[in-house]
């Protein structure tokens, strides 16, 4: 498939789920009177509804999704291992971390405004760490368990962080932090977390001609002239700003940049920079896809999207990995 | 007018001195030939030319100190070879040819015909170009060998660092990369080769350079340099070496317990 | 019986007696150390106790959304309704929630304690009982009565008047819970003459709510929860989410007292009172002759 018949493709599936999940909600509205409230502008409910409920959510379904596959697919080619992903090796946890300690501490009065200033450290220091140990290391597993490991130490520290707010509501938050949801996002949410994933996305891009050339090893990559140190800085700022950000507005959520980078590389011609924003594109399709079904899988309730997420990624990983374990790990 | 010259340069490893100090010199249009024992430098002295490793000591391209020029500058005159041949991804023979023209293109820019061309006979030259949509994780080590030697080839640079690019080669492609060496030194471009193969050394090298523990133990013609007492000497091997079609034929054929 | 025991036997009913004698007025004043391990029967037995009586409160009394009379506490010793508080109180009576704590409750009545469960109260008709059930408990029955039949009097006179058509409101809490039949904001509600939207389309209890429900079903009062202003959570972002402030400004928002309705007490009243009073404010009610 060519490069752009693919990136169309992509695209008008984004744009097709992003268009459902203007749609779908409980207020019952069709298609027809919900397109006609968007544009009409004014009081109504409907358009209320709309406005503030259902476009900020999409519209953060098709950011999120982009930061996440484009994350994904920029770790992958930075690390030259097709498992790494922000959710599985500990970044998106770690930005919970970041954004709970900020916000229910108090330290910044309340103001969802402060949440992003936590999580991108959170995913900064994650990230960080990550590559070091990975630089040490190159083998796969030492990185899988590290991933695993960061994840269940943040996802323990952000449980105690917020078992110790005096809020009653606090502890329970946890589903939220570690599995995601999209659900009441307002156009707050929208403006705070679409400048910094745009940011992120142009700091991996700007990568991209590096990750290509660290496909024949970090030595061959410098003698043609790449600076590595540069690239990991810009790979690492992306990371954490875009997935950073996301994790801000909705939590946790994983798998998305696993399962669409390995879905999309077979159809282009696998280079890093090839790989990107297919994965961009088809990480707003899924997303956008199982925020649809998260609201109608059971009638009256909502599900978490990173349940969903989870869902179709985690069998999808215990299948990569069967798959890859002749090779060496 | 010597392209590459060295004086003095030392190359250190965890605070070490590892190579040096020595001096070297390359001259345009040749072909020198890096012999000597495991671990005497060879690579290590490669990776320092290629400024992948600080140097002390003067190294200078065409008059200009190499610690001076930016990454993006030496990656338009130097090409390095790794002796790990690393494939990162499945990606096509020809992509990953394609590769050495990352220092010649605008970022963003789509190859020109010139790229294209210059891959092109790049592939001709180390005979992967019926490879070219292949995956190169799928073909055989040779194969590898082969197309990663292409893509510093299309990188067009005046010199070519390659570090044993012909160890686990067939004779046939062994004897084919050193002529595609030679072929480019004859279109004035300077190529810097480490070997084991002590014969294919000989036969296809201009001016052989052969290291011991770090140090240039001996230096000139193959014929002056591949001695038996000098192969006994850093080596520890006893050699016949003879003259066949012209050129030298190396066989070592014991262990010579001389000092080592 | 030998004489030796007979006498102890007599000796030990003459101390009885005389123990009894000096009890008995005691005992037809109420208990002398009544202690309440629940923040609902704080709120009674703060108000109905002699001085001196409350021996001890639970720590919740001082959680301004859950106590109204959390200035009643003063310098009570606080309880965690831990059994071994107890027993180092040495209460007479014991006062508790039926749904709290219950092991407690039953290591104590096998320790020969006095332990009197009170449902937490769901309906505001039935909360003069309860009144009226604390004051007997504590031997303040007087002061009971007056307070309970002061609560009737303030909810008859709560008489909703008539307006253009039926008045409809939400209680819209963290998270997006609404509040159902059987809550004591149901209740509240319709003793204030307010339809509650989550009851009318059958919703039971503390239920979840889509928001997009609540600006399609536009209702004309909206009662929001008390936030913690010094500690956040997401939770408490609902009351101020965006779909919120669009509503149209018709919409009254209101909160009720804090504490008003997290028990059943005469404070109820203060619930009522405030939401009839939102009602009055609605257009179709404006103008009409108010409480």
């Amino acid at each position: 498939m060519s490069r752009a018949a693919l990136i169309l493709l992509l695209g008008a599936a984004a744009l097709l789920f992003f268009v459902l999940s203007l749609l779908t909600g409980p207020a019952g509205y069709g298609p027809a009177e919900s397109l006609r409230a968007l544009f009409s502008g004014g009081d109504g409910a409907a358009a209320i509804i709309l406005r503030e409920i259902r476009l900020p959510r999409a519209l953060l379904g098709l950011a999120i999704g982009l930061a996440l596959g484009a994350g994904g697919a920029a770790l992958q080619g930075f690390l030259r291992n097709p498992l790494a992903e922000p959710g599985l090796i500990g970044v998106s946890a770690s930005a919970s971390l970041g954004a709970v300690a900020v916000f229910y501490s108090g330290l910044a009065g309340a103001s969802i405004y402060v949440l992003p200033a936590g999580a991108l450290f959170g995913a900064a220091c994650s990230v960080i760490v990550l590559l070091a140990i990975a630089a040490r290391s190159g083998s796969t597993l030492t990185l899988i368990l590290a991933g695993v490991a960061l994840s269940s130490l943040a996802g323990a520290l952000t449980s105690l962080a917020l078992n110790l707010s005096p809020n009653p509501f606090a502890s329970y938050e946890i589903i939220f932090w570690l599995l995601g949801s999209l659900k009441d996002r307002s156009m707050t949410h929208v403006w705070i977390a679409l400048p910094l994933i745009a940011a992120g996305l142009l700091l991996m891009f700007m990568s991209l001609r590096a990750l290509d050339a660290l496909t024949l090893g970090e030595e061959a990559a410098a003698s043609l002239g790449v600076d590595l140190r540069l690239t990991r800085l810009l790979v690492v700022a992306g990371v954490a700003l875009s997935v950073g950000a996301a994790t801000a507005v909705a939590g946790a959520i994983g798998f998305v940049g696993l399962v669409v980078p390995h879905l999309v590389r077979p159809l282009t011609d696998r280079m890093p920079g090839s790989v990107f924003l297919p994965s961009a594109l088809g990480g707003s399709a899924l997303l956008l896809a199982a925020d649809v079904a998260s609201r109608i899988v059971i009638p009256s309730r909502e599900i978490n999207v990173g349940v969903l997420t989870a869902l179709i990624g985690a069998p999808f990983f215990l299948w990569l990995v069967m798959r890859t374990r002749r090779e060496a790990l | 007018m010597t392209r590459l010259l060295a004086r003095d340069l030392t190359v250190s490893l965890g605070g070490s001195p590892v190579v040096g100090p020595l001096s070297l010199r390359l001259e345009p249009g040749e072909v020198v030939g890096l012999l000597g024992p495991n671990g005497a430098g060879k690579s290590t002295l490669l990776r320092a030319l290629a400024g992948l490793a600080p140097h002390g000591g003067s190294a200078t391209l065409d008059g200009t100190p190499l610690a001076q020029m930016s990454d993006a500058a030496r990656a338009l005159r130097i090409a390095y070879l790794p002796q790990a041949r690393t494939v990162g991804w499945a990606v096509a023979v020809e992509r990953l040819v394609e590769l050495g023209r990352i220092p010649w293109r605008r970022f963003g820019s789509a190859l020109s015909e010139t790229d294209r061309a210059i891959v092109a006979e790049a592939m001709r030259l180390m005979d992967v170009g019926p490879l070219a949509r292949r995956l190169a994780t799928e073909i055989s080590g040779g194969e590898q060998a082969r197309a990663l030697a292409a893509r510093v080839i299309a990188q067009d640079t005046p010199v070519l660092l390659a570090d044993e690019p012909a160890a686990g080669l067939d004779p046939a492609h062994q004897i084919a990369m050193m002529a595609a060496f030679r072929s480019l030194a004859a279109k004035g471009r300077s190529v810097i080769v480490s070997l084991h193969d002590l014969t294919l050394a000989a036969r296809w090298c201009d001016r052989l350079v052969m290291l011991d523990a770090g140090k240039v133990a001996a230096e000139g013609a193959p014929a002056e340099v591949v001695t038996p007492a000098l192969l006994g000497q850093v080596f520890g091997v006893e050699a016949v070496v003879s003259t066949v079609g012209g050129a030298l034929a190396v066989a070592p054929i014991g262990l010579s317990g001389g000092p080592r | 019986m030998r004489p030796a025991a007979a006498a102890k036997g007599f000796r030990l009913a003459a101390v009885l007696s005389v123990a009894a004698a000096f009890h008995a007025p005691a005992l037809a004043a109420g208990p002398a150390r009544v202690m309440s391990l629940n923040v609902c029967t704080d709120q009674l037995a703060m108000l109905l106790a002699k001085p001196g009586q409350l021996i001890s409160v639970s720590a919740l009394a001082d959680d301004p959304h859950l106590s109204f009379h959390k200035n009643l506490a003063g310098d009570l010793p606080r309880n965690r309704g831990l059994a071994e508080e107890v027993i180092a109180a040495t209460p007479d009576l014991v006062v508790t929630g039926q749904f709290s704590l219950h092991n407690t409750t039953q290591v104590l009545r096998r320790l020969g304690y006095r332990v009197e469960e009170f449902t937490y109260v769901q309906s505001v008709i039935s909360v003069p009982a309860e009144i009226r059930r604390m004051g007997a408990l504590l031997g303040a029955g007087a002061k009971a009565a007056q307070l309970a039949s002061g609560m009737e009097t303030a909810l008859a006179g709560v008489a909703p008047p008539q307006c253009a058509r039926p008045v409809r409101a939400l209680a819209y809490e963290q998270n997006g819970i609404a509040l159902g039949t059987g809550t004591l904001m149901d209740s509240a509600m319709q003793a204030a003459g307010l339809v509650n939207i989550a009851a009318e389309q059958g919703f039971a209890g503390m239920t979840p709510f889509p928001l997009e429900l609540l600006v399609k079903d536009a209702p004309d009062i909206v009662v929001l929860p008390d936030i913690m202003a010094d500690a956040p959570s997401l939770a408490d972002q609902i009351a101020s989410h965006p779909a919120l402030r669009a509503l149209p400004a018709s919409t009254l928002k209101i909160r009720v007292p804090a504490g008003s309705l997290a028990c059943g007490g005469p404070f109820v009243v203060e619930a009522v009172k405030a939401l009839a009073a939102a009602r009055a404010g609605t257009l179709p009610c404006k103008g009409s002759a108010v409480q």
